[in-house]
């Protein structure tokens, strides 16, 4: 795909270089100014895009140093204002003076005075810290849990690790696959109803960084358990020390991790 | 942190290698079903929590999904490209296997190769091996003739003399009286709905004029939608096709509805007018956050339109219920809510989007079908603290249109001093929850709901809008005029 902002820069170069030969200071002076503004725009395909009002910052500068530049001898500032005042005040020039003069800046003027003052709405966003920390303490049921340190007691036993598992996956297609999928890619056939959508649990960036206790208290306390910058108001995961014991959330657990190649953070 | 970025993204490298080995490519002969190990893995792995172990549908899900997973044993196959009564061919598994089956808990698999899936087709036909010992190939579909005005309309009068109507509906929502009859059952021995026909996103069979062909054509073996090619003819068909094909809505989704001002509010809920007001599709999931949870939803949209005066807002929601019930047959009300703030809180805060909390309660307005043009207001402060209101804060008309229910609530609007929830130019979150009697939904935890949406109060245009573009234009051609002067004279 060509790229829109280059091509700018680089038309705004050979205006300024075609007039310096012509000996137009003012077609040179748009031409730099067309290619810093091509420049600016062309960074955001080599980094984040620039703000807009980082661009008018520069842009303000460019013009007002390039402008003193051209006005500073009064031979080259005269030259400068030539074709400005051959547009208005040249005979063999009216066409190009209805066009720009008497039609095209009032129009343009007119536009950006509506772009202005016209309302504009927007719903409100809302930033949302997708991990948060987790307390250093919990209750289950009202039975008090250290969060902090936490380890699945059922991974001791390895000798019943694949029963677990195979128990875990039960629960979780009874209890979870509806949102996080039957796949665990966060794409369960209700997860669209909700927002924030359900976060999936293939790839590296949600269960793979996270250790068991982390899940364990997301799990159990669902969208109560978590602090106002979590947006809990929106989060339909349930509570699930409400319908599952324990020893089922770590069944659970160990599922997702196992089923997706995952393995808990142990750091 | 470039270090830690770094390593993690080899990590990540890694990861994808090691599963990708896990899942390597294996050679699979088609002939001996019974050597599958590949095909069983793969099957009970990712397959056998729906379809069971064993193939026949006994598994984690059986009770949770609606509709419920297909038995394989059974040996009847709905989605099919070959005449009623024969086998699917593999390419029709694998379509299944691929697209999955909207609207319904079948996903599409995507993470698997050619040679995966060809190895679980191989095992899910190991399950039936009478029923695929038989040779078939697909129907001929043919070249589809071009939609047209005389062709849907030729199609909307075989829909009625071919008898869809009987199941379907005359408006094709799966609203027919045939459809809800005791015998109305399939194979399995479960009842079943007719397809709703407006909600392309979710046919299980697809939804393009093709599908639609082919589906007709060959029917849904099992299912009372059986064949139609021997009796209908191929061009009557394609007529059918492009008729249903026309009847499908464009669902658009979104955050927030913008609601215009204007003169009068339509008079009825189903006035037409109401076809020409912008809208906003609600996807709903079931409640699945409190006691009772409802894994299996069946109202799955809620269009939502607005319109205001001076004087009143008007909220019109629009679903599809395909069998109506007032409580008077058995089965609980079908009812609809509408959830709002009471208060306005800080920042983007909000109460929960489901009954809202103790601390944060939500205002219900409640129509239920049993009380006709009555509503309920209602304060939430959590799904079990619901207290009726002494004074309704809305009113509401409500109409059922050959499957459709159309719910229009009323507010009187007063100064946003009295009332800072409902102020023009400002974003209103709301939430809906929507209940289906026949399907035993009772009016409260088990439910279709929403996510937290917003609907906005359009200002009218401010007068500046058209008065200073003008005036800024005329001013700059005046100067412009004013300094050709200038200069000409100059240079005489």
């Amino acid at each position: 795909m060509l790229k829109i902002y280059p091509v700018i820069a680089i038309i705004g170069l050979v205006i300024s270089i075609g007039s310096v030969i012509r000996k137009s200071p003012f077609f040179n002076f748009t031409g730099i100014l067309v290619c810093i503004y091509g420049l600016l725009k062309s960074a955001e395909y080599v980094m984040p895009a620039l703000p807009s009002q980082v661009i008018l910052m520069y842009m303000a500068m460019s013009f007002f140093s390039f402008f003193i530049y051209f006005s500073i001898q009064e031979e080259t500032f005269k030259a400068f204002l030539e074709p400005m005042r051959a547009v208005f005040a040249d005979d063999n020039k009216a066409l190009l003076r209805v066009l720009i003069v008497f039609i095209g800046l009032p129009l343009f003027a007119g536009y950006l005075t509506y772009v202005k003052v016209k309302p504009t709405y927007d719903p409100p966003v809302s930033a949302r810290i997708v991990h948060p920390e987790p307390p250093s303490q919990m209750d289950f049921r009202g039975k008090s849990v250290n969060v902090l340190g936490l380890e699945n007691p059922l991974r001791k036993d390895a000798a019943n690790f694949a029963k677990y598992v195979e128990e875990g996956k039960k629960i979780y297609y009874q209890n979870c696959f509806f949102c996080h999928g039957d796949d665990l890619d966060g794409k369960g056939h209700l997860s669209q109803a909700f927002n924030p959508v359900p976060l999936p649990f293939r790839g590296t960036d949600t269960i793979a960084q996270l250790p068991e206790s982390f899940v364990f208290w997301r799990v159990s306390k669902g969208w109560r358990g978590l602090p106002a910058g979590s947006g809990p108001w929106n989060s339909s995961m349930p509570s699930f020390e409400d319908f599952l014991t324990e020893e089922e959330v770590w069944k659970v657990i160990m599922f997702i991790y196992d089923s997706t190649g995952n393995k808990p953070r142990s750091w | 942190m470039d270090m830690f970025i770094r390593r993690f993204l080899r990590m990540r490298i890694l990861i994808a290698v090691l599963i990708a080995m896990c899942f390597s490519v294996s050679v699979y002969s088609a002939d001996k079903p019974a050597d599958n190990p590949e095909g069983k893995k793969i099957y009970d792995g990712w397959c056998a929590q729906c379809h069971g172990y064993k193939g026949d549908a006994d598994s984690f899900t059986k009770d949770v999904s609606l509709p419920k997973p297909r038995d394989f044993t059974f040996g009847s196959f709905k989605f099919r490209s070959t005449p009623s009564g024969d086998p699917p061919t593999d390419a029709d598994i694998t379509k299944v296997i691929r697209n999955g089956n909207p609207g319904t808990s079948m996903p599409p698999w995507s993470r698997f190769s050619d040679a995966e899936v060809k190895a679980i087709v191989g095992h899910v036909k190991s399950f039936a091996p009478d029923t695929f010992a038989m040779e078939t190939k697909p129907i001929n579909v043919g070249n589809p003739p071009k939609a047209s005005k005389e062709i849907i309309e030729q199609g909307k009068e075989l829909f009625k003399t071919a008898k869809c109507v009987e199941c379907h509906g005359n408006a094709g929502r799966g609203n027919g009286e045939k459809g809800w009859q005791a015998d109305f059952k399939t194979d399995w021995g479960y009842g079943i709905a007719p397809a709703n026909y407006t909600h392309p996103w979710e046919l299980r069979n697809g939804s393009s004029l093709e599908d639609i062909f082919r589906t007709i054509s060959v029917g849904l073996s099992g299912t009372p939608m059986t064949s139609y090619m021997d009796s209908i003819p191929d061009d009557k068909r394609w007529a059918l096709a492009h008729f249903i094909k026309s009847l499908q809505l464009t669902r658009k989704l979104g955050l927030a509805l913008k609601v215009r001002k204007t003169e009068t509010l339509p008079s009825k809920p189903n006035d037409p007018a109401w076809e020409a007001v912008d809208y906003l599709d609600l996807p709903m999931g079931g409640q699945l956050m409190f006691d009772t949870r409802n894994f299996t939803p069946v109202i799955t949209n809620v269009r939502v339109r607005g319109l205001y005066t001076s004087k009143e807002l008007a909220i019109l929601l629009q679903w599809i219920d395909k069998k109506p019930n007032d409580g008077s047959d058995g089965k609980p009300s079908d009812s609809i809510r509408i959830q709002f703030p009471i208060n306005k809180l800080e920042g983007t805060e909000l109460p929960y989007f489901f009954m809202g909390t103790g601390k944060a309660p939500v205002n219900l307005w409640q129509w239920r079908a049993s009380d006709k043009d009555k509503v309920s207001s209602m304060t939430a402060k959590g799904p079990d603290k619901i207290e009726p209101k002494e004074k309704p804060e809305a009113t509401v008309m409500a109409t059922y249109d050959d499957g459709l229910y159309s719910v229009v609530f009323k507010k009187e609007l007063k100064p946003a001093k009295d009332d800072p929830v409902f102020e023009a130019g400002k974003f209103i979150p709301f939430a809906v929850a929507a209940y289906d009697g026949q399907n035993d939904e009772d009016g409260n935890t088990r439910g279709a709901i929403s996510a937290w949406y917003y609907l906005m109060m359009e200002p009218p245009m401010p007068l500046r809008v058209y008065v200073f573009p003008p005036l800024v234009s005329l001013g700059v051609l005046i100067a412009g005029i004013g300094l050709r002067k200038r200069l000409r004279k100059k240079k005489v």
